[in-house]
């Protein structure tokens, strides 16, 4: 067993079979998980999944050979192909998006949206926070802006440990440029938090499961697959109804959506505030947390059996001083 | 909606190349949006949107594949 393709998940582009994906993961030799994603005969699928899961490699891929159904392949041969790609190293563990999850159920939580590297902006909103009793923050990018010192607001937001942050498509592109010549002396904690921030987040407000993410440069991500988890739930946000701006799509969102997983999604693209339900869905828009002259933040509470939203603004005229 | 492309009737599946597009895909949803669609499920025959939501009955649908097939080929 080739030891680089232990404990890695990997995703195979079938050729001449329904499903277009093979999702599985291999630890130590063993196949831990399988999936066909896309198409095909989904009871069949699980059948055969189940009964490979667990087993070593090299006990599976006898069973999978020569099979014919159509195109002078199969699936079991295509998943055969597949393992024997990732033993080989010429099909590489996939490097998809990063997702966390907020372990905890919470009732009470803030949104927070593009702060930009404004320091003076977070230390404002979090004595707000803190008076209104949130139990997580969920701060969605931008965290940074090219043309501001971001490492005080890094900072800051790495050591509340009530703040979970969620990448935007600026820190994305930060910790890139960052690998060929850093724009500023961040501190390498600060880069390695940039870095390692999640691109989406799962959390579970009262009854209902949510999902957190920035925007569209997710699907831009290398080894991104739309049969991800939470890739359904972002292509109809991003992609079908353009961040919730085209209602007249609304009936086939609705359509999609027993498919979803996640009862609420959160989005920070459009930077202004909405809140829309469909078909029992959540999706909440948010804003920038600085605008105009006024500071704002959304608070995102489970009561009674239900989602109440409402953001809070207030005015601020700031130290005038980004990043200070 | 798929199913009532595919019940046709064979003289019907021979005048014609079906394609079925995945919503929970980028290139289902780009091609929803090509063409101006609102609703699931939806048929477009010729590049046009013709049937949203409402599914046809079998011999409505054939009957429209027939009319386009006949001025297409005279």
């Amino acid at each position: 067993m080739n030891s680089t393709t232990e404990g890695h998940r990997y995703i195979y582009r079938t050729q001449g079979v329904c499903p277009p994906e093979i999702h599985f993961e291999i630890a130590d030799g063993i196949l831990r998980e399988v999936h066909f994603r896309g198409g095909g005969c989904p009871g069949n699928a699980q059948l055969v999944c189940r009964l490979i899961r667990d087993r070593s490699v090299e006990e599976v891929r006898p069973f999978l050979k020569e099979i014919q159904c159509q195109n002078q392949t199969s699936c079991p041969a295509e998943l055969d192909r597949a393992l024997e790609a990732a033993l080989k190293g010429t099909l590489l563990p996939a490097q998809s998006f990063r997702i966390a999850a907020d372990l905890w159920t919470k009732n009470r939580v803030a949104l927070v949206g593009n702060l930009a590297g404004r320091l003076d902006v977070w230390e404002t909103l979090r004595g707000d926070l803190k008076e209104k009793k949130v139990e997580a923050v969920y701060c969605l990018g931008n965290q940074t802006e090219p043309s501001v010192e971001n490492g005080p607001l890094l900072k800051a937001l790495r050591k509340d440990k009530r703040v979970m942050t969620i990448q935007g498509e600026e820190d994305w592109r930060y910790t890139r440029e960052s690998e060929t010549g850093p724009q500023e002396n961040l501190n390498p904690k600060e880069i390695d938090y940039l870095k390692s921030m999640a691109q989406v987040l799962s959390f579970q407000l009262g009854a209902k499961k949510g999902l957190v993410f920035y925007g569209s440069f997710i699907q831009d991500l290398p080894g991104y697959s739309d049969y991800e988890p939470f890739a359904l739930e972002m292509n109809l946000v991003a992609n079908l109804t353009q961040f919730m701006e085209d209602e007249s799509v609304f009936p086939a969102l609705e359509a999609m959506i027993p498919q979803f997983t996640s009862g609420i999604v959160i989005f920070g693209q459009r930077k202004e505030w909405g809140r829309w339900q469909v078909g029992g869905v959540d999706f909440i828009s948010v804003g920038s947390s600085y605008e105009d002259g006024g500071l704002s933040w959304g608070l995102l509470t489970f009561a009674d059996a239900q989602l109440h939203f409402e953001v809070q603004s207030f005015p601020w005229t700031g130290k005038g001083e980004h990043g200070k | 909606m798929a199913e009532a492309v595919k019940v046709l009737p064979r003289e019907i599946q021979d005048l014609m190349e079906v394609r079925e597009w995945d919503m929970r895909t980028r290139e289902g949803v780009n091609r929803f949006r090509e063409l101006k669609a609102k609703s699931l499920p939806s048929i477009a025959l010729d590049e046009q949107l013709c049937y949203e939501s409402l599914i046809p009955g079998q011999e409505e649908l054939a009957e429209e594949i027939r009319r386009r097939w006949g001025l297409k080929n005279g």
